[in-house]
């Protein structure tokens, strides 16, 4: 069997480019929440409330763009009130992050497993892909960069957006004021709670909508714990990228071209599910974990990141 | 008075907690009724089927066991201003490690056998932990990053074991599972008619021993430094790394043992079932109740593993998924927090 090498190429980057968005807007919502000193750690249990609200609400309606909006509701009112006892009740950020990852997981299946006690649900409608046929030019280049959905050209924008507002604005400033010295940043006048809030509350709503993209692009319906971690390792990318938005889109897309990668090796090798296959899907965690002495070394925090502020 | 004011602080946050937990219950009762069961069975259910000698009982002392070990470590780890986030990857490589033993050093006596196949797990456990330790001491790397990302590598490599190296032979289809440990692997019952290991008393000791050293000894004062300040520390000349590395390492080498004592004691047999049950999250909520103290983690442990079996089998009176035990745990956790944050305020300055 012999497998032309550019329809590898042309898998490993279209895939890459549609799996990176889930990855780019929850990692945008969290550089800036961090940013501004609080860490969502819940960031997964937010995101499966999201989804399946996503597929609720899109079975229910049939209208993907009413789900999108569900579901960054959702986010916002969970992530509202990890904000309020994060930042008014002053609670460890990382003991009510890991309350509000239990709460999500729980609460997501509950509820979807009342709505559908069978299992059997409507089909899901996903947004359409942004251009269908693609006639001019070459066709790898349709293949890769413009079958995705608008979410996916969304969240680069957001990338960009993100950087520009953390460095060009006077919100972003504060926002990494408050973070790096909450006190001056007080004494100069800034509301150093309000601004916090608002990060985190602007991140979870990146939650939601990284919940919603999932459902289209990762997995055909909701099941128990169906995001598997991934969540979790938007916190790590954000590490490795030392809380700088361009550099969590490098981390997103070479996480996600070394996926991409051994899954397409994978799935041509022939392993089958259950053998060496599995040892390849470590790939790209470990590839993560290897960057950490080259990265990690020179990452630096916030300086007041999980530290609560109490005025006066 | 000084005394008077600490006990009432005592009782005010104790009754926070209590009340924490009520509103948990509180919470998995409504999602029962509302799915159209019998408030009765799901209270019956909720407070005696754990103790029923037939079946929960057995269970809530395999979990007391898995939480206690595993709980102390999160617990030791954070008192230094650790957090373990990946006790159920260790956990899980501990399970894997007691078959890896028993199938690679099957030329050992009985007895040596059955000794490696336990501090087999407990080193799995512990290289699994060293990895976020080196990295944490040596590169200053975040540990709740690298134990998070460990925890994924764990189930694909636990998945990698059980589909090759430890895959029963009797597998030839469905989802890989190892081989059924024989009896004389088992660790066997106190009493024949009452379902109780000597994992159960073996634990309990292992929690005495490591009060008697952690609590009553400088560690703790050396070990809450470093939690508070690493500056403190350095000016009171505890090396921080020494501290550091000993309380991961425990922590790491305690979950490995959890999953010896889970598979030899109960399971028998590794399969995907094990994979992702979040008891290393419980475990945390266990550290964290039991105030990061070596006998205050096993009185929460205790109540843990009682909860989390009335409540698995009242979600399963009303056919409610046990997912609901998840979202009980989460509300549990936040008013305990909320809880401590009204203490703290009163009792402020």
């Amino acid at each position: 069997m012999t497998v032309a090498l550019s329809d590898v190429l042309i898998g490993v980057f279209s895939t890459t480019l549609q799996l990176s968005p889930f990855y780019l807007f929850a990692g945008m919502g969290e550089v800036v929440s961090e940013q501004s000193g609080v860490a969502n750690m819940g960031l997964e249990g937010i995101m499966l409330m999201s989804l399946m609200t996503t597929f609720v609400v899109d079975y229910m309606t049939g209208n993907p763009w009413v789900a999108l909006l569900a579901a960054i509701g959702v986010a916002g009112v969970i992530g509202a009130f990890f904000a309020f006892t994060a930042i008014r009740l002053r609670v460890d950020q990382i003991a009510s992050g890991l309350a509000v990852y239990l709460i999500g997981l729980g609460l997501s299946f509950v509820i979807f497993n009342t709505v559908y006690p069978s299992g059997l649900t409507p089909n899901y409608i996903p947004l359409p892909p942004l251009i269908t046929n693609w006639n001019t030019g070459p066709p790898a280049l349709g293949i890769i960069f413009l079958k995705q959905n608008v979410m996916a050209y969304v969240s680069l924008v957001l990338v960009v957006v993100t950087a520009f507002f953390l460095t060009r604005t006077s919100l972003g400033l504060r926002v990494r004021a408050v973070g790096e010295n909450p006190k001056a940043a007080d004494n100069m006048g800034v509301n150093v709670n309000k601004v916090r809030f608002l990060a985190t509350l602007f991140a979870a709503l990146t939650f939601g909508v990284a919940g919603f993209y999932f459902a289209g692009n990762f997995v055909p319906g909701f099941q128990t714990d169906v995001i598997a971690g991934r969540g979790f390792i938007v916190l790590a990318m954000i590490y490795f990228a030392n809380w700088k938005p361009y550099r969590v889109l490098f981390a997103a897309l070479s996480f996600n071209i070394v996926y991409a990668a051994q899954s397409e090796f994978v799935s041509l090798s022939g392993f089958g599910v259950a053998s060496i296959s599995t040892l390849f899907n470590m790939l790209p965690y470990v590839f993560l974990l290897a960057l950490i002495p080259i990265f990690g070394r020179k990452a630096r925090a916030p300086k007041f990141l999980l530290k609560p502020y109490k005025k006066g | 008075m000084r005394a008077n004011t600490q006990g009432l602080r005592w009782l005010r946050a104790t009754a926070y907690n209590v009340l924490a937990i009520g509103l948990g219950i509180l919470a998995g009762l409504l999602v029962v009724v509302y799915a159209g069961g019998n408030l009765g069975v799901a209270l019956s259910s909720l407070f005696l089927s754990p103790i029923e000698l037939a079946g929960g009982s057995q269970q809530i002392f395999v979990r007391f066991v898995l939480f206690y070990t595993m709980g102390m470590g999160v617990g030791l780890a954070l008192k230094a201003g650790l957090w373990n986030i990946g006790a159920q990857g260790q956990l899980l490589i501990g399970m894997v490690m007691v078959f890896v033993v028993y199938a690679f050093l099957a030329f050992l006596p009985w007895p040596v056998l059955y000794v490696a196949m336990i501090l087999g797990a407990a080193l799995g456990g512990l290289l699994w932990i060293a990895v976020p330790t080196i990295l944490r001491v040596k590169f200053g790397a975040n540990e709740i990053v690298v134990t998070i990302l460990l925890n994924v590598v764990a189930i694909n490599f636990a998945f990698f074991m059980l589909s090759g190296p430890i895959k029963s032979a009797g597998t030839a289809l469905g989802f890989p599972h190892s081989v059924e440990l024989p009896a004389k692997f088992q660790i066997p019952g106190i009493v024949s008619s009452v379902p109780i290991t000597y994992a159960v008393p073996a634990t309990i000791a292992m929690g005495i021993i490591l009060y008697l050293v952690v609590e009553r000894t400088p560690f703790r004062v050396k070990a809450n430094t470093v939690g508070e300040s690493h500056e403190t520390a350095k000016y009171a000349g505890i090396s921080i790394p020494r501290v550091m590395a000993v309380t991961m390492l425990t922590a790491g080498a305690l979950a490995g043992l959890a999953g010896a004592t889970y598979i030899m004691g109960y399971r028998y047999e590794l399969d995907i079932g094990s994979f992702s049950t979040n008891y290393g999250l419980v475990a945390i909520i266990c550290a964290l109740v039991g105030r990061k103290h070596m006998l205050g983690i096993g009185l929460a442990s205790f109540f843990f593993a009682y909860m989390t079996i009335g409540a698995e089998s009242m979600a399963l009176s009303a056919n409610v998924t046990t997912y609901v035990v998840f979202a009980m745990e989460g509300i549990m956790m936040f008013g305990i927090l909320l809880g401590n944050y009204l203490t703290e305020r009163r009792y402020a300055g």
